[in-house]
């Protein structure tokens, strides 16, 4: 690649600029005398010299929680940030149960992402400030916790954080010694763990926007390392120096911007438990959504957490009754904590495909779509341990860490309005999967801004997806379709316009088992449209799929691949599915006039549910209608087409 | 008169109102234990920074007051918890007081650098610690059973056969089925391997001669026939390498012998008198932490 023409060439590749057919490497399309016209040099021997596109996905967490959250700490977690990282990297930790725990691999990033209100709460603020600890609702809390009921006290704190009773005198808030020091404790864990090119660890906090119990938490992450980060502390949502408003957060990541020169970006979860708050279409906190609000989301949220512990928020059966498989891991009983019960009109603003979906009704109102966002998974977990593989979960919380009790206990419940979660019901999900270009904060988190992002329930399956005008059936039988994806189109969160007359768009479909997982069901695509009337619509199609299974005439679906799950061994055999599928797949209902997006999504065969190992290795008994199989799944950013 | 002047009731109310007056004249003393709060311009300082810190500009007026206020409010949470006697026998304020000893002793320890000697004793001591992987570099063709049912190992050996003749710079990109496993991986660690193949065929790709093609090695996709490129021990780490892991590790340690030896020295100071508990209190204890390692 020394040669110049070479290198020229390679770099019109690369833009897409020349058909990629000149280089492709499949032996049945390949043409010497068309090369040799192309390029008057040879090109280089191996394949990969030059090449600029990322060739594996990372995978990490961009949200766990440590003994530094209140919560967390109230719930018993011990591990903190370096622990937590530690674990990440893959080394065998003890964790807050004391059981010896490792991951099946390392991860290849994490964001710590503690509660800002209260950092430091546990251990450090809990001792830090002897008055504060000397109010009644604190002191009240702290015996509770001595007294070993660690778990009544972090759902007591989380009920009066979400109803805003927490004295103000128990939450150290920035500007103080303690608050400081917790911080610095923190980005200083971030900055040890950090090893570029092998593992990156952020910097990150999560801000907990809970008020009346809706949940609109947001995690923040920093592209930068210490020098910027302890320029400020976390911005809070308890006033006056913090607020619950998603604006004000954008403000603050502003400010911070222009202070620092540095970059960050928030990750919003848990539509699913806003009640209707998450994506807002008319108003939110007294405000009309207009083109300001739009320009702000758009800008500082690029990504949302579609799916963790707390259920999966990708769509609702209420939403798409004619998607078989949206009903995964749904929580859809109320708020955050239970103070208020969910109400059928509510979903529409909670699930990110309606969300994705009403996001162009706003572009079109607006000019610019707020919800214009990738996808990632995360854990969630307050325990300090990324482990949400099925066979290897370790709960959401301490109490939640494996033990012949979690079958059957109460996460919690609302004695008014009835609504209880049993700890079953909480979900072994999700990581974040993101194609950058090394292992970097700073690639990482570009990529990120860029939304070349997907999330998976845990599984870490490799996903491909490319959208453009010209994707070819041959380009499936490529022997490297990420250099066709790249030369033909764009990566998923990319945008296609200017649709070329009397041409649809064409997409690049590919998956990869996780090389110790399932065997793959099949591969979708989801598309959502605005109609001219203004209404929005969603479809889902399947595009590959194992075996020689037939698409039902009539609803153009694919038939169950069936299952090999033994649930009393909690095995399964890759017997049904396939280790790999690939496909093109052009839109056969395009309207070059109406805005749309697309995005993939890929099934694996059924295998046991975490709720299946405890009761293999326990040897106990579940609760009637306890979830004991699993479809593990991953879901891509999305590709938008835009009218000109 | 004189009489009255000699009484000490009165001598103490005369002196009780001299001191009074005082106090008043000079501006009162504002600490703990009285019922007068100044705040100081130190402290409106130190608000107004704090919020600075956050929010990258000075508070508003009606801001600043807010933070004063709420200033004022935890100064009497403050004085009047104490006066209650609220921070007593309190397991967290003892915990935090713990923490803070601690860590002004930890502290202490890292204002020291170790020498790089010091270093490199410790490195040569614990060399598993900073023990880098033995790094590979492959090639490989992909065989898949999914296009070959029955085919796959006969089509593979013969491939292999094939593969031989060409040797080294056999050009495969024809070879085999089509993937989006990569046919080459440049030289890195061999849990790099793993991570994309899986364990069973990085144990098999370990068992192969460098520079010759071989095979065909098992993986959760399908067959691959496999030429090692390159393959390199574990190197043995250099001091210059893995210098701030070592200094992590080392000022780790050196704390824990810190925190070990403060403990040792004041222990001496102390008589510790231990009453065992009851028979049935241990047999609980035994219990719970056999139930909470069980998995």
């Amino acid at each position: 690649m020394r040669h110049p023409l070479a290198r020229w060439c390679l770099a019109v590749v690369m833009l897409g600029a020349t058909p990629v057919a000149a280089v492709a490497q499949d032996a049945g399309e390949h043409n010497p005398a068309d090369l040799a016209k192309t390029f008057s040099n040879k090109p280089p021997y191996s394949p990969y010299a030059g090449r600029s596109f990322p060739t594996r996905p990372l995978f990490g967490d961009t949200h766990l929680h440590t003994a530094f959250s209140m919560d967390a700490g109230a719930f018993g977690a011990k591990l903190g940030p370096a622990d937590a990282f530690k674990f990440a990297r893959g080394e065998e930790v003890t964790s807050n149960t004391g059981q010896p725990v490792k991951l099946s691999r390392p991860l290849d990033f994490l964001v710590v992402a503690d509660h800002s209100d209260g950092f430091g709460f546990f251990p450090q603020v809990v001792g830090g400030a002897p008055a504060i600890m000397a109010d009644p609702q604190g002191r009240k809390w702290n015996e509770m916790i001595t007294s070993g009921k660690g778990a009544d006290a972090a759902l007591d704190i989380i009920r009066n954080f979400g109803a805003g009773t927490i004295s103000k005198a128990i939450f150290p808030v920035p500007g103080t010694a303690v608050y400081r020091s917790a911080w610095q404790q923190a980005v200083k864990a971030a900055e040890a763990a950090n090893d570029p090119g092998r593992f990156t660890a952020f910097i990150g906090y999560e801000w907990t926007s809970n008020t009346a119990g809706n949940n609109l938490h947001r995690n923040v992450v920093f592209r930068d390392d210490a020098t910027k980060a302890l320029q400020i502390e976390p911005y809070t949502t308890m006033k006056p120096l913090g607020s619950d408003d998603p604006v004000d957060l954008w403000k603050w990541m502003t400010a911070f911007e222009e202070k620092t020169g540095g970059r960050v970006l928030a990750i919003a979860h848990n539509g699913n438990l806003s009640n209707g708050q998450m994506f807002p279409m008319v108003e939110a906190f007294g405000r009309k959504i207009d083109r300001a609000y739009a320009d702000e989301r758009a800008k500082w949220e690029r990504l949302y957490e579609v799916t963790q512990t707390k259920g999966t928020g990708e769509a609702h059966p209420y939403l798409s009754p004619n998607d078989e498989f949206a009903d995964f891991e749904i929580w859809d009983k109320g708020n955050l904590d239970g103070s208020v019960a969910k109400k059928k009109e509510m979903l529409e603003f909670e699930y990110a495909r309606s969300a994705l979906k009403n996001g162009l009704i706003l572009e079109q109102k607006l000019g610019v779509n707020p919800y214009k966002f990738g996808l990632i998974g995360s854990t969630d977990a307050h325990t300090g341990l990324a482990a949400i593989e099925e066979e290897n979960f370790f709960g959401k919380t301490a109490p939640q860490e494996p033990s012949p009790e979690r079958l059957t206990k109460t996460f919690f419940a609302d004695p008014k309005t009835g609504i209880k979660i049993m700890d079953w019901e909480v979900g072994a999900s999700g990581y974040a999967a993101v194609w950058a270009t090394e292992n970097t904060r700073e690639a990482i988190f570009d990529a990120m801004e860029r939304r070349e992002t997907y999330a998976t329930t845990g599984t870490r399956m490799v996903m491909r997806f490319f959208g453009g005008w010209d994707f070819e059936e041959k380009d499936a039988h490529d022997r490297m379709p990420a250099r066709v994806g790249y030369a033909k189109g764009v990566p998923m969160g990319g945008d296609l316009q200017k649709a070329p007359a009397g041409k649809a768009p064409t997409f690049l479909a590919a998956a990869l088992k996780d090389p110790i997982g399932a065997n793959l069901d099949r591969i979708q695509i989801v598309k959502g449209w605005l109609d001219a009337k203004g209404e929005v619509h969603e479809q889902v199609f399947d595009v590959a799929w194992s075996g020689a299974r037939k698409p039902d005439p009539k609803t153009g679906k694919v038939p169950s691949v069936g299952s090999t799950v033994d649930v009393a061994n909690a095995t399964w055999t890759n017997t049904i599915g396939a280790p790999e599928l690939i496909a093109v797949w052009k839109d056969p209902g395009f309207d070059p006039a109406q805005r749309a997006f697309y995005y993939a999504r890929v099934i694996e065969i059924p295998t046991p549910r975490w709720t299946a190992y405890d009761v293999k290795r326990f040897g106990n008994t579940p609760l009637p209608g306890t979830r004991m199989t699993v479809t593990e799944r991953g879901y891509t950013s999305p590709i938008w087409y835009t009218p000109n | 008169m004189k009489a009255i002047l000699r009484e000490p009731l009165l001598q103490f109310v005369a002196l009780g109102a001299l001191l009074f007056l005082w106090f008043e004249w000079k501006g009162g003393a504002s600490g703990p234990g009285t019922t007068r709060i100044v705040i100081t311009e130190g402290i409106v300082q130190n608000l107004v920074s704090g919020f600075t810190r956050t929010w990258k500009r000075p508070p508003t007026p009606a801001e600043l007051k807010g933070l004063v206020d709420e200033h004022v409010k935890e100064e009497i949470a403050t004085r009047e918890a104490i006066a209650m006697g609220l921070d007593r026998d309190d397991t967290v304020i003892r915990r935090r007081l713990r923490q803070k000893l601690e860590f002004l002793v930890e502290g202490a320890g890292g204002e020291t650098p170790p020498t790089d000697a010091q270093l490199q004793q410790w490195l040569d001591t614990h060399p598993h610690v900073f023990q880098a992987e033995p790094r590979v570099a492959l090639r490989q063709v992909f065989l898949s059973p999914q296009r070959r049912p029955t085919a796959a190992r006969a089509d593979a050996e013969r491939l292999l056969a094939r593969l031989r003749r060409a040797g080294r710079d056999a050009k495969v990109d024809a070879l085999g089925d089509p993937t989006m496993l990569p046919g080459e991986l440049p030289l890195g660690p061999v849990s790099e391997v793993s991570r994309t193949f899986g364990d069973k065929f990085a144990t098999g790709v370990a068992a192969l001669e460098p520079g010759q093609w071989g095979g065909p090695v098992e993986s959760a996709y399908g067959l691959h026939l496999v030429l090692v490129t390159e393959r390199e021990a574990a190197p043995r780490p250099a001091l210059a390498d893995v210098r701030p892991l070592v200094l992590r590790e080392f000022l780790a340690q050196r704390s824990r012998t810190q925190l070990d030896d403060l403990y040792k020295g004041l222990l001496a100071k102390y008589t510790v008198t231990v009453e065992t508990p009851r028979e049935p209190e241990r047999k609980q204890a035994a219990a719970s932490t056999a139930g909470s390692v069980r998995q």
